[in-house]
């Protein structure tokens, strides 16, 4: 039986979706874009108004975002069937979508802030929901890194008051041209680093996925992380053709980083998180070299068949016995078939396998992507990671599909869970479709690429040798030598994502550790002893003097007295 | 920190110690049982040979080698079962302490007068069993 709240929330976002979509379509085909205006409050001349910013981009982000977020309240139905505040749950799920409509909707940087800080809040609430240490670690690395970006956002808030107004939508191209943005906008851009976990400040999300599957699904694949792209898609006409160069370098590194790391993981959800974390390069360096319409159309892409991805990866889990590690597993498309089928199609849309929707996204992004002129370092690591894609995804089917079963012999594995298979079953029509679906509406005028015969090829002979390298690293023989423990000094280099959680640690540690010092010494120290203290000890002492001296004692009086008649005696001579 | 070691550890011990962390350590970097159990039988060899060392020196010293072996090839991501300490769901499900319940507000024992009742009882009872076992307890709270 279903949860009630579970059900109510799983109709409503469905139909809001749908609504949204329409909008989004008419919005299209007009080419219209709506702003309106809230007075909330208004004081003589001073006036504060809430801007809500409507336009096709926003209603599909939205009307994607509430799609998935009702299938996984319908998924979260079965999979949270035995948690005891299911409902908690899901309120903070909803509160989730609603911080996040926040920020699709705001073309005001303070409304974004609100929506971003939501974010923050909420997945750390979420990350730390099963409440064990492990979550708790997790929770404070993504709530402290995110802080970083709540930080940046703030700083362009106020250095936004230079140009009189918050509203950036309106002023950010014509200033532009005029002036240099650059520190404003390196703000923005660090803030969008920290939500969409590019380096340096990826750690904390694969160490996010200690939260439930259903929240990795909705929060850490398809919503919170692409929430930086968003607000890089948004502020993309205001960046300068450095920080453009900036991003660019950053984003190709996390792609290739990410990449590498999936190979090496053993951990089912963080191979996939790392898998996000590769994409989401992707979408910000095609950002960075302009075509954020093609950076969106992934953007949207992927956050089905990832979302997709991960209920199939919980519905695993599920079976498992909370087991996530890869190398317990084997088998398991001849015990759960349809969730097999379900996580190929979603692995292969994610490898860009034809008239798949990653597809449509991926072939356009890499081929417009060879027609630029670019250095070759950006080339190699590019088509690099389109390799390691192929690579990962091949490694990670074939160590839980294809080989061995072995888990423990008593066991009940199989594709038993309705709830969770039907909102998958939704969710695998529009991984298949919506990649043709979605090329029509936002291009509908075909672009028109001329590449000479060897760059059309090079990305098939990689992905070619992408599954060949794949299905070898997961092979085993006796008389194979391990290379991952020959060269074990690299491969643990690059599994543990080139030792990024310790620099985000140590970065989070540096100032935590100056500002218990400089509490204890300072605040609670010098501070306490000559400020509120000894104030508090001076007045007492002073007011106890003066109340002294207002008892009219005689012997004041001859004090007094005394004092005046030297003082005469030394001004007379 | 349940392992501290209090007491003196024999040689024979150290040396099975070992010998189960290197099987482990096998486990997580060939996790197919046919591959395992061929490096298994390899290690096995390896500590087979050495059985018959008296010299306590050289048995001291091949310890040390052995161990720094192990911590230099130790894997990255070990194999752990979820429930396990270190597992990804070790500690997920807290089960309350029973002494929660003696918390509990008068009027939240009053819904189950029954219930509490007999718990009463047990403690009682409990109290007695133990006096008789262990003797009279000192009545100093802890």
């Amino acid at each position: 039986m279903l949860n009630k709240t579970c059900k109510i929330y799983f109709s409503f976002f469905s139909f809001l979706s749908f609504n949204l979509f329409l909008i989004s379509l008419f919005l299209i085909i007009s080419e219209k874009s709506l702003i309106i205006e809230f007075y909330l409050l208004n004081l003589s001349n001073f006036t504060v108004n809430f801007l809500i910013f409507i336009d096709w981009m926003s209603t599909l982000f939205m009307s994607f975002v509430l799609f998935i977020s009702s299938m996984v309240i319908f998924y979260s139905s079965e999979y949270m069937k035995d948690e005891m505040y299911i409902s908690r749950f899901i309120y903070l799920i909803i509160l989730f979508v609603i911080s996040m409509m926040m920020m699709i909707l705001s073309p005001n940087l303070v409304s974004i802030l609100l929506g971003w800080d939501g974010l923050g809040l909420i997945s750390y609430i979420l990350v730390i929901y099963y409440q064990n240490f492990k979550s708790f670690n997790a929770g404070l690395l993504t709530a402290l890194t995110n802080r970083i970006g709540d930080v940046a956002l703030l700083m362009s808030i106020s250095l936004f008051l230079e140009y009189g107004s918050w509203n950036f939508s309106s002023f950010l191209e014509f200033y532009n041209l005029k002036e240099n943005m650059g520190l404003t906008l390196i703000f923005i851009m660090i803030a969008a680093f920290t939500k969409s976990a590019q380096i340096p400040f990826s750690s904390w999300l694969p160490a996010a996925m200690a939260a439930p599957t259903p929240v990795s699904s909705l929060v850490h694949s398809s919503t919170l992380v692409t929430a930086g792209v968003y607000l890089l898609i948004r502020f993309s006409t205001g960046f300068s053709e450095n920080t453009m160069k900036v991003i660019l370098i950053f984003s190709l590194l996390t792609m290739f980083m990410s990449g590498l790391g999936a190979n090496f993981e053993f951990d089912l959800k963080k191979i996939i998180a790392l898998s996000t974390l590769s994409q989401l390069g992707m979408m910000i360096s095609t950002l960075a070299l302009g075509s954020y319409d093609l950076a969106f159309f992934h953007l949207l892409i992927h956050a089905l068949f990832k979302a997709l991805l991960f209920m199939c990866a919980g519905s695993i889990i599920h079976n498992f016995n909370n087991c996530q590690d890869i190398r317990f597993m084997g088998g398991v498309s001849k015990l759960m078939p349809l969730t097999s089928v379900y996580f190929n199609i979603c692995n292969l849309s994610l490898c860009g396998l034809p008239f798949l929707s990653g597809f449509y996204s991926k072939d356009l992004i890499i081929e417009s992507f060879s027609m630029l002129n670019m250095n070759m370092y950006v080339y190699i690591i590019f088509y690099l990671s389109m390799g390691l894609t192929v690579c990962y995804s091949f490694r990670l089917l074939m160590y839980t599909f294809f080989m061995d079963f072995n888990f423990i012999s008593l066991n009940s594995i199989g594709d038993k869970s309705e709830v969770m298979l039907k909102s998958m079953g939704i969710l695998i029509s529009l991984v298949i479709f919506s990649g043709t679906i979605l090329s029509w509406l936002i291009f509908p005028i075909p672009m028109f690429i001329y590449l000479p015969f060897k760059m059309k090829i090079l990305i098939l002979w990689l992905i070619f040798f992408g599954i060949w390298i794949g299905c070898e690293t997961s092979k085993f023989g006796l008389s194979y030598e391990l290379l991952s423990l020959k060269n074990y000094n690299l491969s643990s280099f690059n599994s543990n994502m080139w030792n990024l959680p310790l620099i985000s640690l140590s970065m989070n540690l540096y100032p935590l550790s100056v500002g218990k010092k400089l509490y204890t010494s300072f605040d609670q120290g010098w501070l306490e002893y000559y400020g509120s203290q000894k104030l508090l000890e001076s007045f007492t002492y002073s007011s106890k003097f003066f109340q002294l001296l207002s008892k009219n004692h005689l012997k004041i009086y001859c004090l007094i007295s005394v004092v005046w008649f030297f003082f005469f005696f030394f001004v007379d001579t | 920190m349940a392992n501290l070691p209090t007491g003196l550890i024999s040689h024979t011990r150290k040396v099975q110690s070992l010998y189960k962390k290197a099987l482990r350590s096998l486990e997580n970097w060939y996790d197919r049982r046919e591959v395992y159990r061929y490096y298994a039988v390899l290690m096995r060899k390896r500590f087979d040979d050495n059985a018959c060392i008296t010299d306590m020196r050289v048995a001291k010293e091949l310890i040390s080698k052995g161990e720094q072996e192990l911590r230099s090839t130790a894997h990255w991501h070990p194999r752990k079962f979820p429930d396990s300490p270190g597992g990804v769901a070790y500690g997920r499900e807290v089960p309350l302490p029973d002494w929660v319940l003696d918390y509990w507000h008068p009027l939240e024992k009053a819904q189950y007068p029954e219930y509490f009742a007999r718990r009463e009882q047990r403690k009682k009872e409990f109290v007695k069993l133990w006096e008789k076992q262990y003797g009279p307890s000192s009545g100093t709270p802890h």
